[in-house]
């Protein structure tokens, strides 16, 4: 008798019915079933419940959004607001970072006023490494902390924006430093990213308008998974727009 | 032959959207695309707003709601947009992509819980007994779902969305043709070819996972 196709051997393999003259043959011939159960195993490891397409949509809780926009850097524009608007590209930036602790972070944009300012200087220089550094601005220490610094803003020769910070900043046990760029109200704020004593370089959104957000921020953040700004700020500094 | 523009390919185009998801019309969903793959920012919000209710159903549906199946969401979308670079506009839609991308969350979940309970199944068992025959090792379903899911990425199209409707959907090959347009017999051999592929990444590196 001869052997089934193989096209027919593989739709079994998934588990189709067959004519009845191939499935006849199936049953009686050890070769084709063989073949059948060899190339089941890659459909029994994947034609599960677990993978299957997706069925009823389930709207994830909204603290999951905000875990991705600071595990990406990207702002977290229009969350939670029905899908209706397209948000400006790259332009929009939500308070929920501020919400958390509204009384910390309005009492240190007193401090802004009183600290920042005088130790920001605008440098201008001529490009000889493929970047342009059109300004300086000194990180000046908050309070009684120890951490200082220097932040840059560079543009590069492709027109990429790029926020050097130097910190010099005592090492901390149990936590870490985050660079923030805020607007002068210190309400709505773009995260940059985790910074050490050292230099580093944060990439600025292409849209993001240093007008509107031109305190950098170093806060200290405790390892506790919440992406907020702690409330705690240990140096600042004003860009000049 | 087909086309890759054919529609539904991807899987995802299956589930309606529903109401919630506005009368004001957005940008298309292979706009969307274009804009997550050249790396605009807004396109990931974007593309979680439209998407991330049938990627997370998918995750509950997995683990239940709560924390795990919120971690396969959240890593859903963070890994792709870390990896964009892998994602081709012209080789799918975006939102079967993002489906893609999940399955190997959810399976790489089930397995972290599968070594958790192996290990602690064997930890219990030698309490009790002694030497056990219970081991902590990668169970071989574990392992065979990874290297599948990491064959599938490596698929193009067509053949890529006729296995998926065949392994996530359970279409039978015909009903596979009516929703494809692609013909009865192109649609078979295509089946046939890629199990046979997937066939031979499991028995050369499965093999190699099992020595």
């Amino acid at each position: 008798m001869q052997h089934c196709m193989p096209e027919q051997l593989a739709l079994a393999a998934l588990r189709e019915p067959l004519p009845a003259e191939d499935a006849a043959h199936l049953d009686s011939c050890g070769a084709c079933a063989a073949e059948v159960a060899s190339l089941q195993r890659a459909v029994d490891a994947v034609a599960v419940p677990l993978l299957a397409a997706p069925g009823a949509p389930v709207e994830p809780p909204a603290h999951v959004w905000d875990a991705i926009a600071a595990a990406t850097g990207v702002p977290a524009a229009a969350t939670g607001v029905p899908a209706a608007a397209d948000p400006p590209a790259g332009a929009e930036i939500v308070p929920f970072r501020a919400r958390r602790r509204p009384l910390l972070l309005v009492a240190a944009s007193v401090l802004v006023g009183a600290v920042v300012g005088a130790g920001a200087v605008a440098v201008l220089r001529d490009s000889d490494d493929g970047v342009d550094a059109v300004q300086t601005v000194a990180l000046d220490p908050l309070d009684e902390n120890d951490a200082s610094g220097r932040a840059e803003v560079v543009v590069r020769d492709d027109g990429s924006r790029a926020l050097e910070v130097q910190l010099t900043a005592p090492a901390l046990d149990d936590g870490y430093y985050e660079v923030w760029l805020i607007e002068p109200s210190i309400t709505d704020m773009v995260p940059l990213g985790i910074a050490r004593s050292g230099t580093q370089t944060f990439e600025l959104p292409a849209d993001l308008d240093l007008g509107e957000f031109p305190v950098v921020d170093v806060s200290v953040e405790p390892l506790d998974g919440d992406p907020l700004h702690s409330g705690v700020s240990v140096a600042r500094g004003q860009l000049e727009s | 032959m087909l086309t890759r523009s054919r529609p539904r390919l991807g899987s995802v185009g299956v589930v309606d959207p529903g109401p919630a998801r506005n009368g004001a019309p957005g940008p298309r969903d292979d706009e969307i695309a274009q804009r997550f793959a050249a790396g605009d920012e807004s396109a990931l919000a974007l593309a979680y707003q439209r998407w991330a209710g049938q990627v997370h159903g998918m995750a509950v549906r997995a683990f239940g709601p709560g924390p795990d199946a919120e971690d396969v969401t959240q890593q859903t979308f963070v890994s792709a947009w870390t990896g964009r670079a892998g994602y081709r506009p012209d080789k799918g839609p975006l939102p079967a992509w993002l489906v893609g991308v999940c399955r190997h969350k959810i399976s790489d979940t089930w397995a972290r819980r599968d070594k958790q309970r192996r290990e602690a199944e064997a930890a219990a068992s030698q309490l009790q007994a002694g030497p056990s025959p219970v081991t902590a090792g990668v169970d071989t379903a574990v392992a065979d779902r990874m290297l599948v899911l990491d064959e599938l990425d490596l698929l193009g199209q067509p053949q890529r969305g006729i296995i998926e409707l065949a392994f996530f959907e359970d279409l039978t090959h015909a009903q596979i043709a009516a929703r494809t347009g692609i013909p009865l017999g192109t649609v078979k051999s295509h089946i046939r070819r890629t199990l046979e592929r997937l066939r031979s990444r499991l028995e050369v590196d499965g093999a190699a996972l099992h020595a």
